[in-house]
């Protein structure tokens, strides 16, 4: 038998048995008590009622589960998707700035964020003292900081791991931690204008750090997640998008080269007093960059209290006139066209000259020199006499070639263009100045570049600062003078750095070099300062088969020494026997030779 | 037929208990893969402030003065320097050990 026959039977009972005590009642009526007294009539839509009532309530949960299952379906998983499920964020680390050897120069270490709800913040004095010292801060100051804010207090972002660990350990409740990175310089101040900086954010803000972002960003992942009443991950739901690491870059800096520039001219600017100086080093055949220094520096890890002096790369943003360094070019230039040879007499006497209402002297007179001794002895009036031999385009055209006036091809912020004007508006006297180097502006690392040309035979190389793919490779470059003028060219300016020339300091023990000294007046306002100078050299070495030029600036000598030979040329001897030595390159001289021309008084060079 | 049907209902009930644990061994397997990963992470970071760090303690800067102050070594010059030939230092080398 069937539950259904069951209930059936149950159904066909009740109705007989009413129908036996009570006869005459409503057969359809519904008796609540056994006893006839207690029976009282219901009347039959009572029990419809109630069916009815059922059946509607039964209606309304069927609409209702309609409504969830079906028509607003979405919603309701979504809110339980909400639940459970979580996205990830995956981040991508930085990618790493490092040296032409491999050393790292900029990288990305995590460093914890600490913030606390100041809500759920429970400490005692003792423990608030604690932190605040681990922190850094004074006892009023995480008070300060507590009270900013109801909800969310940053304490301190990006601490070394070790606090974080030591506030870990205080074991307060309502401080967390965050997972962040941030970056890290070994190399320091040494090397801080070069590698630049990132924000809190991990984005450049100077330097490389800044003209390789895209590289080294890389791209944040994400990832879909269900976790568990634990807070552990289960299982993974939909599309993770994986993060992507930035990328290495291979900067062209030799480290060792680079510190030991940044030292030199740290200490060159103290023993002089002067302002500020910077230092290139470029590799002679492939154009890299191996140091590139400026003092005063600061401390990329500490970036407190910075000025604009201590940030600015001033060998790429300052532009000055090129002065004395700009006179091999006309040289160079005056015998590419065969208007001068090496040993040809121009009359130099007697030192100063008047032109459209403008006095060109030499710093003393010197009679008759031969092309040669111009450079040696750096004449501002036979390089004029030189100048004027050309036209106003062709030298317009020689300045541009070899990268006056013309931005530098580098991949670097700030990087300026310098100051060269249209040969059409020049006037002669213009000219005439503009042949020793005045009337136009360039930095020094477009200084150092333009020397590519003697170092090259005659090809001027365009400086870089990322490592090139193929070390060793002789790079082609735009051919400015012939291969033999380049090489007369730097006899001549071996004989800068030999006695009677301008430079003797720069002779480097066991290494020929060659060179060319600038110093000048500085500009201010529209005319000049008479007791501020910029001194600067700028060299080849070896000479006899250039692998390195170094170009070296000290801005506003005040100890007594301003010209370029006195100031700047010590700073060169120094840093060619260094690099020279860190490259493995061989002596080229014989090492006593060197001590026999020490002593020689330096010729004082016209500016 | 009733037989068959508790049999099957055995299975199913068998199955299902089954099912739970097996998935719920894969979450904590996965959980637990998480961690690791979590972990391997977070040494690759470490391993990569190790190598920074140990690179600032290995700066030029710090080189050389521990070179000149403890150990009082000089800079070496031209002048105090034997430079050798590659080709002819393999024969001074294997004959009485030139140096550089």
């Amino acid at each position: 038998m069937s539950w259904r026959d069951k209930v059936a039977g149950l159904k066909a009972k009740a109705p007989a048995k009413a129908r036996s005590r009570s006869p005459g009642a409503n057969s359809r009526a519904v008796s609540y008590a056994t006893s006839p007294l207690l029976a009282s009539k219901t009347p039959p839509w009572r029990s419809k009622f109630l069916v009815a009532l059922v059946g509607l309530a039964f209606c309304g949960l069927l609409g209702r589960a309609l409504f969830v299952q079906v028509i607003d379906k979405q919603f309701f998983q979504r809110q339980g998707e909400i639940r459970y499920a979580r996205t990830l964020e995956l981040q991508a680390s930085r990618g790493r700035i490092v040296d032409r050897n491999g050393l790292i120069l900029a990288s990305s270490v995590p460093a914890p964020s600490l913030w606390a709800d100041p809500k759920d913040f429970e400490a005692d004095t003792a423990q608030r003292k604690q932190l605040a010292k681990l922190l850094g801060m004074t006892g009023k100051e995480l008070t300060d900081r507590l009270d900013s804010n109801d909800n969310y207090v940053w304490l301190r972002r990006q601490v070394d791991d070790q606090v974080a660990k030591d506030v870990a350990a205080l074991n307060l409740s309502g401080i967390h931690q965050v997972r962040e990175y941030k970056r890290k310089y070994p190399e320091g101040e040494a090397a801080t204008h070069v590698v630049g900086f990132t924000d809190v954010e991990g984005k450049g803000q100077e330097g490389s750090e800044l003209a390789h972002q895209k590289d080294l960003a890389g791209r944040d992942g994400t990832r879909r997640v269900i976790k568990d009443r634990l807070g552990r991950v289960v299982e993974d739901i939909g599309d993770s998008v994986a993060a992507v690491d930035g990328r290495d870059v291979e900067l062209s800096i030799d480290s060792k080269v680079q510190f030991f520039a940044y030292q030199r001219i740290r200490n060159a600017v103290a023993e002089n007093k002067a302002k500020a100086g910077s230092v290139v080093v470029l590799d002679a055949r492939s154009g890299e960059v191996l140091a590139l220094a400026n003092f005063p520096s600061y401390t990329p890890a500490d970036r407190r209290n910075l000025s604009g002096e201590q940030l600015r790369n001033r060998a790429l943003t300052d532009t000055f006139e090129p002065g004395s360094t700009v006179k091999p070019f006309i040289a160079a230039w005056a015998l590419e066209t065969n208007r001068v040879k090496p040993d040809t007499v121009l009359h130099t006497a007697p030192g100063k000259i008047q032109m459209g209402g403008f006095t060109i002297s030499d710093s003393h007179a010197h009679g008759d020199l031969t092309v040669s001794e111009v450079i040696q002895k750096s004449s501002n009036i036979g390089s004029m006499r030189m100048g004027l031999m050309f036209q106003p385009r062709e030298m317009w055209e020689l300045y541009t070639q070899v990268g006056f006036g013309q931005k530098p091809q580098i991949a670097f912020p700030g990087a300026v263009t310098g100051r060269l004007r249209p040969y059409k508006t020049w006037k002669p006297v213009e000219q005439a100045t503009m042949s020793y180097g005045y009337g136009l502006s360039a930095s020094l690392f477009q200084i150092a570049q333009a020397y590519t040309v003697f170092a090259n035979d005659g090809e001027l190389i365009p400086a870089t600062l990322t490592k090139s793919a193929t070390p060793e490779a002789h790079v082609g470059g735009l051919r400015v003078v012939s291969p033999a003028t380049a090489k007369t060219v730097r006899q001549m300016l071996s004989l800068v750095t030999g006695p009677g020339g301008t430079a003797p300091k720069a002779q480097a023990m066991g290494y020929s070099v060659g060179g060319k000294s600038g110093t000048a007046y500085k500009q201010e306002g529209k005319g000049y300062a008479t007791k501020k100078y910029r001194s600067w050299f700028v060299g080849i070495a070896p000479i006899s088969d250039p692998r390195i030029i170094v170009a070296v600036m000290v801005d506003e000598p005040s100890n007594g020494k301003w010209y370029g030979g006195d100031v700047a040329a010590p700073v060169f001897s120094d840093l060619v026997q260094q690099t020279l030595r860190t490259l493995g390159v061989q002596p080229d001289i014989d090492v006593k030779t060197q001590i026999i021309t020490r002593d020689v008084p330096a010729e004082e060079e016209s500016f | 037929m009733t037989r068959l049907n508790v049999l099957l209902l055995v299975a199913l009930i068998f199955s299902a208990i089954y099912l739970v644990r097996v998935s719920h061994e894969s979450r904590r397997l996965f959980a637990d893969l998480d961690k690791a990963r979590n972990e391997e992470r977070l040494l690759a970071s470490e391993f990569e402030r190790l190598k920074s760090d140990k690179q600032s303690q290995a700066t030029p800067l710090r080189v050389e003065k521990t070179a000149r102050d403890k150990l009082a070594m000089r800079t070496a010059t031209p002048a105090i320097t034997q430079y050798v030939e590659v080709a002819r230092a393999v024969n001074a080398a294997s004959a009485n050990g030139g140096t550089r």
